[in-house]
Parts: structure tokens; sequence; C-alpha cells
């Protein structure tokens, strides 16, 4: 046995990263799909960059300049209160990404744990979890978050959790259907049949598996969070001025547009674009990792 | 019969998440910072009045006091108040103590309601018939525009898209189409638009794919065998057996246009239930909130209920379970 | 002689895949007379289908017609625009598929779509093509026709579903039949009585009618004539009973060892070793001659060309000589 598998691992190392490379090269053809990774890039380089590039702070207001078009001082005009819009908009990348990424964590890794669960230990825990996936279901999470950020208050870290907390169930479902098909899948079966070893089952078989499948969908995630966090301060709940973010830029500056459509232009294009490309690379991975299933 | 009892069991199923929200709710909101009852909102609300109508105030007080149980444990004050909320009885809001809060949905529920039917109608009506084009002119440029306007559609939120109309037409071309208000049916244009979008996207790309899937099967060899024309092929045989799968994808996609359809009216400033719930959770108005995200639920479970009665009624192979 | 009701010539077809083409018919030529049943046979992927289907215009959109010509009541098909053909197709010909699991629309009911055909070609008006409807049910041995007419094909069994099949293409009485495997998806015992069923109505019609069958037992069971074909290319034509007494090319002479046939219990079945070729060039030798016992080298060289043996038999063969004699 142990020389069978000292065999076939270099083999299925070499397989696996095939496999991987193989999804590249098919995401690599679809320009749309690298389009968005260039811009989600350019995103995040933004976000971690901002607050040194930024050329205020962003609890700095012009009083001497409100309602500024753009000029070469505030390149991107200043809104009611004077605080300046590039400025603005860097913070709000980094507090967008921050919690995007920070919720989309937060969702996965209580998905993993509860998913795991209801697919290893079966029975009355897996009906439980299941039950509570219905329920998370029947309600669109946005409404849980809603709820949520009225219990833990404003600010980022309470954003995250708010809008994070309710995001489970989808991962939770993903991971227990992985666990199910990787203990009964006929593929796995067959390959014990021949003799492999469990790591080299595992390595072979649900490895690649089950990273595409969690790629994509922590693909389509992100985005989901993304605007999630803006309808939050759409009705009030996200993050408390002067903290910046999409949300309050967006409600903000419709709410009083004659006169000065710059508070919208660059928030709303910036926003819209980076939402295209997150989309656009979610579905070029879908695309690449599972290139005959789906639509 | 059998539909009855299907019914029934679903509508059991709906009452008792709907409980569990409520509860859920009521909990989160009791165990807030600053607590359910000792807001300023309500304080605020209540100061002039009990300067001015002291009797009134204090019958205010007292209705609060004796419907929400605040000296109750809490899981009694919770049942109660889940069984006040499933029976219609929600009482009054906080923001305006003396008005019911049943007075102030009445005309904030329809709004929404005519906004999220008329943008799903409309979604299905327009991508139904793009989807199937795209699908019949496969790899051609028609198709790539319908798939990649349906993308586009899809990735931008509904309210996002209501922001950059609110920029086309209330700052490039006013005058065309009001950005803000409701009343008129030129008022429900853009927020229907926006609302459509993404549906129609979805709509379109499900139907793409369905149709050209349906066009390979046997069953359309068959039909051309006997001798059926093009279209009737495509409409009669394609396009009606790709439709009753359509349905389960438009009733989940309903519950985003719901999500939608909060946002949306607080872009176009629409005195909608989004408007509602946008003036109540900032402002802790908690039974205003509750009662807002209960209605939405209900409405949204109950169409996806008659959702899966109509998929049976289409399609004679589905069995309700 | 009658003028033959259809006749196909020198028919090439071939499919456009990704990186190669496929030469699925290769030059088949062939006539079915009026109120003749014929027998198509063949392997999986001998192109025995793609003949008839892409004479009525039911190839899948990769597939071409290279050349050849394909004679219905004089007027060439091939030529013919898809307006005509569909004209042509359920009302003067009607087709039979292999599964009738998944050649009945799911969603329509199943008098509709008997009904459907009536109605696209004008053949009845609606009363009278409900009434026909009835009528074709219950010829088909479905009991209870006015109670069936409202189901939908999954409320019925395969063999009933096929029966419907039937009713659909005999809806507008068309002169020529086309069966494609009818009887394949189906178990044994119903076999038997759709291939009586098929039997009694031409006879009754006086219908002419093609079956296309891997099964040799049912084509020499229900046909005046059968053709072998093999990797797109006619191996054998001759009527039935030549066959079963004279084999004249070892792949037939395969097939039918390949057979259990009545009374032959206890007979060692001798399969053909290997497996039909997929052409993706067009033939130049024997085609068979991997697989072949009597194979020699000028079977790898030269393409072998159809030709009598005896009067109303042809061949494909360089050696059906050797092989006639072995087999007597």
């Amino acid at each position: 046995m142990a020389i069978a598998v000292s065999q076939t691992r270099p083999v299925a190392v070499k397989k696996n990263r095939s496999q991987f490379y193989q999804s590249w090269k098919r995401f690599r053809k679809n320009y749309f799909a690298v389009g968005g990774l260039v811009w989600v890039a350019i995103f995040f380089i933004i976000g971690i960059i901002g607050p040194w590039i930024a050329p205020y702070s962003y609890t700095d207001a012009d009083f001497l300049a409100m309602h500024a078009p753009p000029s070469a001082h505030h390149i991107f005009g200043t809104d009611q209160v004077g605080y300046d819009q590039f400025t603005q908009i860097l913070y709000s990348v980094r507090y967008a990404l921050e919690i995007a990424l920070g919720a989309t964590c937060v969702s996965f890794i209580i998905g993993i744990v509860l998913g795991l669960w209801a697919g290893l230990a079966g029975g009355i825990a897996d009906m439980l979890i299941m039950r509570g996936v219905d329920f998370m279901f029947a309600l669109p999470s946005f409404f849980f978050a809603l709820i949520l950020s009225v219990l833990l208050g404003k600010g980022l870290f309470p954003m995250i959790l708010a809008i994070g907390v309710p995001g489970w169930a989808g991962y939770a479902r993903l991971i227990r259907s992985l666990v199910l098909s990787m203990r009964n899948g006929e593929m796995v079966e067959a390959a014990r049949a021949l003799g492999a070893s469990q790591t080299h089952i595992a390595a072979r078989y649900m490895f690649p598996n089950v990273v595409g499948s969690m790629v994509v969908s922590l693909a389509f995630g992100i985005p989901a969070d993304l605007t999630a966090q803006a309808g939050l301060s759409i009705v009030g709940m996200g993050l408390n001025p002067p903290m910046p973010s999409f949300g309050n830029m967006l409600a903000n500056a419709s709410s009083n547009i004659l006169g000065f459509p710059w508070l919208l232009y660059f928030p709303a294009s910036i926003f819209a674009i980076t939402l295209l490309a997150f989309l656009f690379v979610a579905d070029g991975l879908q695309e690449a990792f599972n290139p005959r299933g789906g639509m | 019969m059998f539909m009855l009892r299907f019914f029934a069991k679903r509508f059991v199923a709906i009452v008792f998440t709907l409980a569990a929200v409520i509860a859920i709710s009521y909990i989160m909101m009791y165990e807030s910072p600053g607590g359910f009852m000792s807001t300023s909102q309500v304080a605020s609300a209540l100061a002039p009045i009990a300067a001015q109508n002291p009797v009134l105030y204090q019958k205010v007080m007292e209705e609060f006091q004796q419907r929400y149980g605040l000296n109750l444990p809490l899981w009694r004050q919770c049942l109660q108040y889940v069984w006040h909320e499933l029976t219609f009885n929600f009482g009054n809001s906080m923001q305006n103590p003396t008005q019911t809060i049943t007075s102030q949905l009445k005309t904030a529920l329809p709004i929404s309601v005519i906004l999220a039917f008329s943008s799903t109608a409309l979604s299905v009506v327009i991508g139904i018939p793009m989807g199937v084009i795209a699908a019949l002119k496969r790899n051609t440029w028609i198709d790539y525009t319908v798939t990649t306007l349906s993308m586009v559609g899809q990735a931008i939120p509904s309210f996002v898209l209501a922001v950059i109309f609110v920029l086309i037409f209330g700052v490039l071309w006013q005058n065309i189409l009001p950005v803000t208000g409701w009343g008129t049916f030129s008022d429900a244009v853009l927020p229907v638009i926006s609302l459509a979008a993404a549906p129609i996207g979805v709509v379109a790309r499900y139907m793409r794919g369905s149709l050209i899937e349906t066009m390979r099967q046997d069953f359309i060899r068959t039909a051309k065998s006997k001798g059926v024309k093009y279209w009737p092929l495509v409409l009669k045989h394609g396009v009606r057996n790709s439709m009753t799968a359509l349905i389960t994808v438009v009733g989940p996609q309903f519950a985003f246009t719901v999500v939608g359809t909060v946002l949306v009216e607080n872009i176009f400033a629409i005195p909608g239930l989004g408007k509602v719930i946008g003036n109540a959770f900032p402002n802790f108005d908690f039974p205003m909130a509750i009662t807002s995200v209960f209605i939405l639920g209900a409405i949204m479970m109950i169409t996806n209920l008659i959702v899966d009665l109509f998929y049976a009624w289409i399609d004679p192979r589905v069995k309700l379970q | 002689m009658a003028e033959p009701i259809l006749s196909i010539e020198d028919l090439r077809v071939e499919f456009d895949r990704s990186e190669d083409k496929v030469y699925a018919v290769n030059g088949v030529s062939f006539q079915i007379d009026p109120g003749q049943a014929l027998g198509i046979v063949g392997e999986s992927g001998s192109g025995k289908s793609v003949t008839l289907m892409s004479a009525l215009g039911l190839i899948r959109e990769n597939g071409k017609v290279k050349s050849g010509v394909v004679q219905f009541e004089g007027k060439n098909l091939l030529k013919m625009s898809s307006r005509q053909l569909e004209d042509i197709r359920g009302r003067e010909i009607g087709v039979i598929f292999q599964d009738p699991m998944t050649s009945l629309n799911p969603v329509m009911s199943i008098g509709d779509q008997i009904m459907e055909t009536m109605l696209t070609h004008h053949y009845a008006g609606h009363r009278e093509a409900f009434d026909r409807t009835i009528q074709l049910l219950h010829e088909m041995g479905i009991p209870d026709p006015k109670a069936r007419f409202k189901n939908y094909p999954h409320e019925f069994s395969g063999g009933m579903r096929q029966r419907i099949m039937i009713a659909i293409a005999l809806a507008c009485e068309p002169q020529l039949l086309i069966a494609d495997e009818p009887t394949t998806a189906l178990d044994v015992t119903v076999q038997m009585q759709i291939l009586a069923l098929l039997q009694s109505q031409r006879e009754r019609k006086n219908m002419s009618v093609a079956i296309i069958t891997h099964d040799f037992g049912v084509a020499t069971n229900f046909c005046d004539k059968i053709v072998v074909l093999y990797a797109g290319q006619v191996m054998e034509m001759a009527d039935t009973s030549a066959f079963i007494q004279n084999p004249a090319h070892p792949y037939t002479l395969g097939l039918k060892n390949s057979i259990i046939e009545v009374g032959q219990r206890g007979r060692k079945l001798e399969p053909i070793p290997g497996m039909a070729p997929t052409l993706t060039e067009p033939p130049t030798s024997c085609s068979f001659a991997d697989r072949c016992p009597f194979v020699t080298d000028r079977c790898r060289e030269e393409l072998p060309k159809l030709r009598s043996v005896e009067s109303n038999h042809l061949v494909a063969c360089h050696r059906a000589e050797e092989v006639l004699a072995r087999a007597n």
C-alpha cells in the first residue's frame, strides 16, 4: 500500500497543478474577466495605499469651500460640509474592502464550521443546521443584517458582523454538500476500490473540486457584501459620518443632486464599475472551474 | 385536495418562520444599546404631548406599557409581541406615538407592492423575448449584446442604477422623467426600470441557456418530424418547455427585488415601505421597523408559495410535497 | 414494376466537429418500393439513422449533405426548401423515434400532440382531428382513449408512449413510415407487440415502411428487403430470404451469428470482434477489413464496389464468393 501511494503521489500533484493551470488558461481567455481582475487589483491597491495618497484627512472639512466643484485643490470637489471628495472616495474604498472582506470571512468561517458539522455529524445536528439554512433563506439576508445592525450599533466592526453573520447559510450548504459528495461520490468510491489511500483521494479528487467551488462562491460573496454594505448606508444603518462610505455618498448626493452633480459622478461610476469588475471576475472563475456546468 | 394540503402545510411553515423572525428581531432590539423603550426618540416624540395634553400622554404611555409588558420576563414579552404581530395588531409607532402603525402603512405598502410586482412583471415580459432571441441567434452579435447587457444588469444593484438615473435625468436631461416623488405614472418609470434591470438579466440569461438546451431535446426532433413550422416549434415546444423551470428562477429573484425596492425608494424619495424602513431603523422606531420587515417577509414568502403552486399547475410533471 | 416511393442515390453526409470531420454516410444508394418494408441494419454509428434523417432535414446543425439525390414521389428532397420539407414531414412521411421517454413533449397532452400533426398540415379541422385522434388511440390499443386524451406523456408506460408516437406518425396517413429503432428502448415482450402493431397498420394502409435497427432479428422478421450499412456504406442489400439463406458479406454473416433465433438454443453466440469505426477520412479500402475473418491484402488496399452476386442481391466485398461458398 505504502509503495502504491509513493508511486502515485507525484502524478497526483502534477495532475492537480494542471487542473488549476487549465482553469487559469480558460480564465485568461475571458477578456471581461481579465479586465475585471485588473480593476479589482487596482481597487485593492487603492484600498491599501489610500491613506498615504489622500491629500486631506477624511475628517478635515474645508469650510471655505463647501459644495466646491472639482478644482486643483479638490480634484473631485467637495460636499455640503466641505469634505474633500477625493479623500472620501479613497477612504470609502478602504472601508468598503475592509467590511466586504471581513464580512465574507465571517460568513465563510461560520459556514465552514456549521457545514462541516452538518456534513460530518449527520443526524440531529445536520437536521437542525439545515433547518437553520432554510430559515436564513426564507428572507433575504439583507433584512437580517438590518436587524442585527440595530443590536450591534454602527462602526466598522459591527458592520462586518452585521453583514457577515447572516451570510453563513449559503456557505454552510455548499460545504455540507461537498462533504457529502466526498463521502459518497462515485469517483471516490472508484478510487477507493482501486486501492487509493485517503490522502491520495483527498489530494487527487477532492482538493481541486472543493477549492474550485469555494473560490467561486467567495468571488460572488465579496461583491454581494459590498452591495449589502452600501444598502445598509442607504437606509441609514451604515457607517456614521464622517466615516466615508459609498452608500453614504450615494444616498447623500442623490438627495441633494441639483447643482452639485460631481458629488455623484465619481462615487457612482467607481462603485458601479467595481461591482461589475467583481462580477466579471466571479463569472470568469465559475466558467474556468466548471466549464460545462451553469449557464 | 392535494393542493390544499400542500398549501396548508406551507402556510403553517411560513407562519412559524415569520414568528421566529419577529421573536429574534424583538430580542435583538430589546438588547440593543439603550433598550427597547428608553430611547430618546420616544421621549422627544412624547415630550410635546406631555406638555400640551397630559391626559393623552398618560394614555399613550399606558398603552405602550401594556402592549410591550416591559416589566414581564423577556420570553413573555416576546411571545406577546409575536402574537400581536401575527394577528396584525401592530400598535402605535414611536415616532408618531398617537398614530397606529397600520394607518401609517396603509399608504406606504401599496406603493412598494406596485413597485416590486410591476418590475417583476416587466422583467418577465422583457427578459423572455430577449433570452429567446439570444438563443435563436446564438453566437451572433445579437446574442453577445443580450448576454453582455444581462450580465451588466445583474452586476449593478438596483439602487446604484437608481443613482445613475438620478444623475442622468436629474442633471443631464432634466424634466424628461421625474427623479423624486410619487403619484403619477411617470414617477414610476425610473424606479421600475432600476428594479427590473437585474431580473431582466437573470430571466434573459436563464431563458437563453434553457432554450438552447431544450432545442436539443428529442421531442423537438419529433415535432420537426411532424412538419411543425419554425415559430410554432420554437414557441409551443421550445419556449413552453423552457418556461416551466423559469418560474423557479423568478421566485427567488422576487426576494432580491423586494430588497431593491426598499433601497430604490430611498434614492427616489418614494414614500413606500422602504422609506418607512429608512426612517424607522436609524431612529430606533422599533415597532415600526419590525412590522415593516414582517410585512415584507410575509409578502415574499406568500409570493413564493403562489409561485410554487403555479409551477405545479403549468408543469404536469411537478409533484408538490 | 412500379416506381420506388423513395430512392436514395449516392448520398454523402459529413459532420463537422471541433477538430475534425466525420464521414457518416459515404455514397449510400437504395430504394423503397410502394408497400414494401425495408430494413436498414447496422451497428450504432454505421450511419443508418443519418441516411434517412438527412433526407428529411432532421440531422444536427453541424451535419451537411455533401452530394446525392433523394427522390420522393419524383421530387428531390435534398433540393427542397425547408418550408417544402415541412409540408412533406408528418404528411407524406411519418417518423417514429427510438426513445419514447424523451421523444414526446413532456408538457403537452398526448392528444394535443397527435392532433398537432393533423392541424399543422390542415389534414383535418379541429373537430375531425379530435375524433380521428380518439380513433387512432383506439387503433393503437390504448384503452379508454377519451379519458387518456388529456394525459401527459409521463403518465404512460414506455410501450404506451411508443404507441402514441406511432399514432402521431400515422395521423395524416403518410405513404412512408420511417421507424428509427422503434423497439430498442422497450422490454422484449413490448417489442413484439409494437412490431405486430406496425405490421398490422402497414398492411391495412398499404404503407411503405423503413425500419432502422441494429437488431438483425427484427429486420428479418419484419422486412421484405434488408440493407446492411457499415461505416456509412452499403455492405449488402437483398431480399430477406436471400439474407437468411445466403449472406454474402462477412459482416452480415457475423450479424447473423450474433443473434439468437428460435430453435437455436444451445448454439454458441459469436459476437463480431472489435468495434465499428468512426471515419474521419473518406474510406479508401474496405472499412470492415480490421474485423473480418476473410481479410486479404487486397481488402486493405482497394475499396470494394457494390456488385451483384445473384439477382437482386448486391454486396460490397472482394471475397463474396468465398463467403457464399462457406455459408452454404
